[in-house]
């Protein structure tokens, strides 16, 4: 009997590698709003921390946001591993118990948040709650660093495999997944400040706050982004002559114009460009990846067998649910609803 | 053989299950609770019944604490976990699946925008809104149940797939309906015991006696969807692999027979603290009866997992990722040749491949007891006929090289004294030892494949020829390779079979 084959795509390259860009893009946002936000909250400048109604407002969104975290990230997760299963998996095997772990930290780092949120303890102890949650959230951010470094590039796994087959390992090569690691950190904090400065745009403490770690960070991230550009070695020269350059150009120059406008106070230009940025830097790091991978993996050899008709449920499925969103959340935030 | 092996000490069963058992308690108690949560607001609204309402808030939170948080995280633990146990697997399933689970992801999206809008909602939605985030809750759950219930059941009945490889075929396969109406029954069970739980809290008065025969309610029509659909359920496996499970591995299904006393034990709890002491209903029984609950859950999981054996993808890929496909590959060249991840040490390798998946040397499902005490010839011939053995394992393809560089593996990691000194056993009670080492893999007397009545009643002579011809006798039996010791050990524990399935040592 001839069984079927496995290894196909079943839709377009093009349209796998959107949806993962995209859904991947609001998985970061997500997750920038709740690292970096508890960042701001914990270390920026209010005068009385605990009571000020917008720390208290973003404690209280912290877990819905990490709900939006967790379920955005699913998707990418899922079409990643449909075009990059043999990188993805031979990483995280190498890191097997780092990348396990991650579900249980993220478990306890939510309850802190809801710990939080609901608690009615004094400042302390939510600060407390959100440190523990944030310490939880980095560990998350080195795992996945490392491991997707690793992904890149298969002759250093295969020699890490060789050598351990326990899973206790973390990338070695700290150099390879350092710098990205802080560049996604201090990303996550311009972001997280852009959303404190946006959410308390008529508190002036606030706002300042949120100036101060979205100028600061966007600076940093900018460092970390151009001295990770200098290690990528060999993988340079071949990534400026693919389409991530122009992502990156564009990325920078809206990046700077979301942060005039965030000055200004024009919120909505201001988001919108950072959307954009945020989604051209995952547009730049989708390209590095084809760059790194080159010698050893062409995605577009991979056959296509289209599954139309399950791909079309799907899309009824997804519209359906962008309308359920909207309906919920406008039977939510309509006024005075109850009664 | 794309990938590398994740060796770590804990089986991979109990890594799996760790995780995974925990979800599915979790998930189902998140579609079932979804419903009790709106059907009973929509009551207690029509009643004006505070107390209720009171107490549905409450649950809520605990809802939403429990699905949301430790529900979500564990189902993309599941991914995480099949990801590093079997990556193979995995790829298979996400090549052919993907755009369900993309499906699903949009029902899971609004599940839990649904979810948090609900608890936040009972202090700032109209009761009418409220009800329609609920029921929209509920939806969107089951349907997530309805798109993962058809994956799940591809796996152990993938139906007209293995010919045709349509999406279709694989998702409405032969278990689909049975499974999704079980699957029902107990979310619906999960339901009443969950809420049981959090009502055994209540102050025993006349209002904790109305909720906790309500909830019991609901745990009992769960039960009585759940009885029939198991069966059902049970029955639509094709029969091969039944016969098949039956014959290889009795104790398995000596189990399903275990699962009704579970259910019955459970109803026993629900009438008589549910329904007939409600009152009495407290925290103690309410975990007594959730356990209960989960242990008959854990079974049917369990069931299902091992009946699939010695396939992960019945018919299309071994538990050990072996494809089917490649199987005339791997007689040819072996396995080596095919392992894309290799360290310096080509025994081990091959152990990692074949049989690290479901064993261990000395913890999960060890391999210790069934070799201390042979010899590195014995294990080879073992090695080469897996595909015989009680248990439904799959069969041996490598090549006979790499069946001696195997055993050599296994060997040097167990007791390598004689069988005697390691038991500490002589005459019959050697032989015994022997004979259970060497025979009752393939033939257990008064079990599987059992030669009893073939072997009771011989010379001693006849015994000494058929242990010089065991090799002969089918290509995947081991020849026998113990000492003199041993085979006149072994020797005079044959003779000492009687017929009526006693051997004379019985009862000793």
């Amino acid at each position: 009997m001839q069984l079927p084959d496995y290894n196909f795509l079943s839709a377009p390259l093009w349209l796998v590698t959107v949806l993962h860009i995209v859904t991947l893009t609001l998985h970061f946002i997500a997750m920038n709003f709740v690292v970096g936000g508890i960042i701001a909250i914990l270390w920026g400048r209010f005068s009385d921390r605990w009571n000020h109604p917008v720390v208290q407002k973003f404690i209280k969104l912290f877990p819905s946001a990490l709900a939006a975290t967790v379920t955005f990230g699913v998707a990418p997760l899922l079409f990643v591993q449909l075009v990059y299963h043999r990188q993805m998996y031979s990483a995280s095997i190498i890191s097997g118990w780092f990348w396990l772990l991650i579900i249980p930290v993220v478990i306890v780092g939510y309850y802190f948040l809801y710990g939080a949120s609901f608690g009615k303890g004094g400042g302390g102890r939510k600060g407390l709650f959100l440190l523990l949650a944030l310490i939880g959230f980095v560990y998350v951010s080195i795992v996945y660093s490392s491991v997707f470094s690793m992904a890149e590039n298969p002759d250093h796994y295969a020699a890490l495999y060789a050598g351990n087959q326990s899973g206790w390992l973390i990338n070695p090569d700290v150099g390879e997944w350092i710098v990205r690691w802080l560049h996604m950190i201090t990303g996550a904090i311009t972001v997280g400040g852009f959303f404190v400065g946006w959410l308390g745009r008529n508190d002036e403490e606030a706002f300042k706050v949120g100036k101060t770690f979205f100028l600061w960070g966007m600076a940093a991230a900018a460092l970390f982004g151009l001295v990770y550009l200098f290690t990528l070695g060999e993988a340079l020269v071949p990534l400026m002559r693919t389409p991530g350059i122009w992502a990156l150009t564009i990325g920078i120059v809206l990046s700077v114009g979301s942060l005039h406008f965030f000055f200004k106070k024009k919120f909505l230009p201001a988001a919108l460009m950072l959307f954009v940025s945020l989604l051209t830097m995952v547009i730049t790091r989708h390209e590095l990846r084809l760059v790194r991978l080159g010698d050893y993996f062409e995605p577009s050899s991979l056959p296509v067998d289209p599954q139309w008709g399950v791909f079309i449920v799907f899309l009824v499925c997804f519209l359906i649910a962008i309308a359920a969103v909207w309906y919920m959340l406008r039977l939510f935030f309509a006024p005075g609803d109850k009664t | 053989m794309n990938y590398p092996f994740w060796d770590v000490d804990i089986g991979y069963g109990i890594l799996m299950a760790a995780i995974a058992v925990v979800h599915v308690m979790v998930s189902h108690f998140a579609i079932g609770g979804g419903l009790y949560l709106v059907v009973a607001e929509h009551f207690a609204r029509k009643a004006n019944d505070v107390y209720r309402l009171q107490f549905l808030e409450r649950l809520s939170k605990f809802f939403v604490l429990v699905t949301v948080v430790f529900g979500a995280l564990t189902g993309v633990g599941i991914w995480f976990i099949i990801g590093l146990l079997n990556p193979a697997a995995t790829e298979v399933l996400i090549h052919n699946f993907v755009w369900g689970w993309a499906t699903e992801w949009t029902f899971f999206v609004i599940e839990i925008l649904a979810a948090l809008l609900y608890y936040y909602g009972w202090k700032k939605l109209s009761a009418r809104n409220h009800l329609i985030i609920g029921w929209i809750y509920f939806i969107a759950a089951w349907m997530s149940l309805f798109v993962i219930n058809g994956i799940i059941t591809f796996m152990l009945t993938p139906g007209d797939w293995l010919t045709t490889g349509s999406f279709w075929d694989g998702f409405f396969n032969p278990t689909l309906w049975p499974s999704l109406v079980l699957r029902t029954g107990i979310c619906i069970l999960m339901a009443g015991l969950f809420t049981l739980l959090v009502a055994g809290r209540q102050y025993p008065d006349e209002k904790k006696r109305g909720l906790v025969r309500y909830n019991a309610w609901w745990g009992l029509l769960g039960l009585i969807i759940t009885l029939p659909s198991f069966w059902w359920y049970f029955k639509s496996i094709p029969a091969d692999i039944r016969t098949a499970a039956q014959e290889m591995m009795p104790f398995v299904m000596q189990r399903v027979d275990q699962t009704y006393w579970f259910i019955a034990a459970l109803a026993v709890v629900l009438i008589v603290f549910g329904l007939i002491l409600p009152k009495r209903y407290n925290l103690a029984i309410g975990i007594v009866g959730l356990a209960l609950g989960l242990v008959f859950f854990g079974e049917y999981e369990w069931l299902r997992e091992a009946i699939r054996k010695p396939y992960v993808v019945h018919g299309y890929m071994y538990g050990n990722a072996l494809e089917v496909a490649q199987q005339d590959a791997y007689l040819e060249s072996g396995y080596l040749e095919h392992m894309v991840f290799t360290t310096d040490d080509p025994g081990a390798d091959l152990y990692r491949r074949a049989c690290r998946s479901c064993h261990t040397i000395d913890g999960y499902k060890a391999l210790k007891p069934f070799f201390e005490g042979t010899d590195e010839e014995f294990i080879a011939g073992i090695v080469r006929g897996t595909g015989v053995m009680k248990g439904n394992m799959p069969p041996w393809f490598g090549t006979e090289e790499e069946s001696q560089l195997l055993a050599a593996h296994i060997y040097k990691q167990i007791d390598q004294r004689h069988v005697s000194e390691i038991y500490g056993l002589s005459g019959v009670e050697l032989g015994e030892k022997a004979y259970e080492l060497r025979c009752s893999g393939c033939h257990e007397i008064g079990g599987f494949n059992d030669k009893f009545a073939s072997l009771v009643g011989l010379a001693e002579e006849d015994y000494s020829d058929m242990l010089d011809m065991a090799g002969d006798f089918a290509e995947e039996m081991p020849a026998f390779t113990g000492d003199e010791v041993e085979r006149a050990a072994l020797i005079q524990y044959l003779m000492t079979l009687e017929e009526g399935g006693q051997d004379a040592t019985a009862g000793l």
